[in-house]
């Protein structure tokens, strides 16, 4: 068995496609990924916050503060039109001709204390996602809506601090007894097993077509089983070759994240990375890579089944890529609302591995759940394994 | 002494794979199975080269793969002197070289490498490995590329590793499928010497081959199977007496065509 295993491993190691997935693959991901997340989040942001949005303002004489607001805002600038109707202004939003329009009333009178209620439009752009228009008026509107209650409120003799305790007569302070880790590891410990599975899944698959698929297309394979050296050894040579690959990705990916994260987060100074590695000890990381082991058998078991079922390396591909879809499906569970590690969740394969990886992230792991997912991740994992022995065994499989 | 008795294999057919209209005539068709090995039987004694021909798809390759123990026969016995390969696979495996018809090297290691690999599952220590190794390249001359990867080989000396490969153990019997085919008439001939020196030193060969030239030289006794059924088993002189002229590929036509059939031992 080990004779399989130094000969698979020298093969492969002489392997360019196995050194991509195996090593560059994972040593570069992390840099392209936070440097893209750091790099797009800043220029996005700061192109946003500079941009000039146009605006018209219709009946701006019956609030001439709030006029004002806005034409001394940075980020507005007024134009004029001759339109009036909503309808005509939308469609001018919408034809580029300004990005804004706000409709006041014409009875509006700032002036007069009401009790109605007044209704002004805004007409703009909803759909981005950066909502800054809207964002810029809600300020606005609620620093002149303070304005014009405090006024009110004055002229009826309330003043100072009674105004806010008219407005607002409860005020709630909210205290978190979460710590930012857990805030943290419940935003992004989710997508970190979404980063780490998949590539371990890639460290496996390459190497598992190679020495299952690719050694019978190269016609090695039937010298090999005339060797006295029974299937048993054979197989279980090949899948701790493909295992150790798997795994070194595994190590290589928990490194490259752990320091590109630490160089990119402290060095470079994104501050959302900075922050998420200095909740991560090296413990924590230590911990991820043994969830991934037994997670990482299974890959290697599954492969390699499918691997020698092939009649070629391409079959096998054929039969692996749409694995590779499937791998994201228990992942994305993970990453839903509300599903979180219990014991129901720690027997479902790989989404316990994920939430697994999310509650050590977030540091609020249950010992008890967490040794269960180990186990019944290493009792899958023998299971497939003797799955894979078997195959191994049949005729059917070999000389198909 | 190897001795194989009343060998059978079939296969089962694919699902939903159609039959032609020659395949439905073909006896060896029955149900949803395809009988590649029917009846074959014959021995081959020490020092002696055997010749197994046939046309294509008649069975030599499946007669060798269970030879090899590579397949299990659905009946039949090989007895390898006193073992039985099918009770002791793993015994018949020590005992046994074999060449597949491809030559099915490691591409990514050395001719040394792909020859030490099999050294090493054959359970040899590194200093008998390569004593023995150094012996087959100045041999099958194979010094001048031993650390050359197999994927920059020549044909020939891809053939070369793959028979070093095949007797790196000092098997007790020696199976070459097509170990001529597609080489130039130098490399040819080396594989040819190696044969000839295995029988000198009284190992016993069996090899399939489509090249009669190559039987006339070098064989003892001729097995020809066709249809999965031994056909024809005996001497070569024996063989070429099937043919007026004492040409091989007559003999070889009328034992095809059922004209001639001998399982006699007249050596």
């Amino acid at each position: 068995m080990w004779q399989v295993y130094v000969k698979e491993l020298l093969e492969l190691s002489r392997d360019r496609k196995t050194l991509m997935f195996v090593i560059l693959l994972p040593v570069l991901i992390f840099p392209v990924i936070f440097g893209l997340m750091g790099l797009v989040a800043a220029n996005v942001t700061a192109n946003k916050q500079a941009e000039e949005h146009r605006y018209v303002i219709i009946h701006a004489e019956r609030a001439p503060a709030f006029a004002e607001k806005l034409f001394y805002h940075k980020n507005f600038k007024q134009v004029s039109t001759e339109l009036t109707d909503p309808e005509a202004l939308r469609q001018a939003v919408r034809d580029g001709k300004f990005d804004l329009a706000v409709l006041i009333p014409a009875d509006f009178d700032a002036s007069m204390p009401t009790l109605v209620q007044s209704q002004w439009t805004v007409i703009y752009n909803t759909a981005p996602m950066l909502d800054l228009i809207g964002n810029y008026l809600k300020d606005l509107v609620k620093d002149y809506s303070r304005q014009l209650q405090q006024a009110r409120l004055e002229a009826v003799g309330i003043t100072g601090s009674q105004v806010d305790a008219v407005l607002e007569p409860v005020k709630m302070n909210k205290i978190s007894s979460a710590e930012n880790r857990e805030d943290l590891g419940e935003k992004l410990g989710g997508w970190i097993a979404y980063l780490l599975v998949p590539l371990c899944f890639m460290g496996c698959s390459y190497p598992a077509i190679d020495i299952g698929a690719g050694e019978k297309e190269r016609g090695t394979l039937e010298t090999l089983l005339i060797c006295p050296i029974s299937r048993t050894s054979l197989v279980l040579g090949k899948f701790i070759t493909v295992l150790t690959t798997g795994l070194a990705t595994a190590l290589i990916t928990v490194l490259s994240f752990g320091g590109w994260g630490y160089l990119i987060g402290s060095l470079a100074g994104v501050d959302v990375i900075a922050k998420a590695m200095s909740a991560l000890g090296f413990t924590d990381l230590l911990l991820i890579l043994a969830m991934l082991i037994p997670l990482t058998m299974i890959f290697a078991s599954v492969l390699l089944s499918l691997s020698i079922y092939a009649r070629s390396f391409k079959e096998a591909q054929n039969y692996i890529g749409p694995m590779s879809i499937l791998v994201f499906v228990p992942l994305a569970l993970a990453l839903l609302p509300g599903v979180e590690l219990t014991w129901k969740t720690a027997l479902i394969p790989m989404t316990n591995i994920s939430l697994c990886i999310k509650e050590l992230v977030k540091g609020t792991i249950d010992m008890g759940i967490l040794s269960l997912v180990i186990a019944s991740t290493v009792v899958l994992a023998g299971v497939l394994i003797a799955v894979c022995v078997h195959w191994f065994q049949r005729e059917k499989v070999l000389f198909r | 002494m190897i001795e194989i008795r009343q060998l059978a294999k079939a296969f089962a057919l694919e699902k939903g794979q159609k039959l032609s209209e020659a395949e439905l005539q073909d006896v060896r068709y029955t149900g949803r199975s395809f009988c590649s090995v029917r009846d074959v039987s014959f021995s081959c004694a020490r020092g002696e080269v055997l010749g197994l021909l046939g046309p294509n798809g008649a069975g030599k390759t499946t007669t060798l793969r269970m030879l090899s123990t590579a397949l299990k026969p659905d009946a039949g016995s090989i007895l390898l002197g006193n073992a039985d390969v099918l009770q002791d696979p793993l015994l018949a495996r020590r005992k046994i070289g074999f060449l597949s018809s491809s030559t099915g090297l490691y591409g990514r290691l050395t001719a040394f490498e792909n020859v030490a690999y099999f050294a090493r599952l054959h359970g040899m220590s590194e200093v008998a490995l390569r004593e023995r190794i150094d012996e087959l390249f100045t041999m099958l001359d194979m010094h001048s590329f031993a650390s050359r990867r197999a994927e920059l080989m020549s044909s020939g000396m891809k053939q070369k590793t793959a028979i070093a490969r095949a007797v790196v153990h000092s098997p007790a019997l020696v199976v070459l499928d097509e170990p001529t085919t597609g080489l130039d008439i130098m490399t040819t001939q080396t594989v040819l010497d190696f044969i000839r020196g295995l029988k000198a030193a009284g190992t016993p060969v069996i090899f399939s081959t489509h090249h009669l030239d190559e039987v006339s030289s070098l064989c003892d006794r001729v097995v020809v199977i066709n249809q999965g059924i031994s056909a024809f088993d005996d001497s070569l002189s024996a063989f070429a007496s099937l043919s007026s002229k004492g040409d091989l590929r007559e003999a070889f036509m009328a034992v095809i065509k059922g004209e001639a059939v001998s399982c006699g031992k007249s050596m």
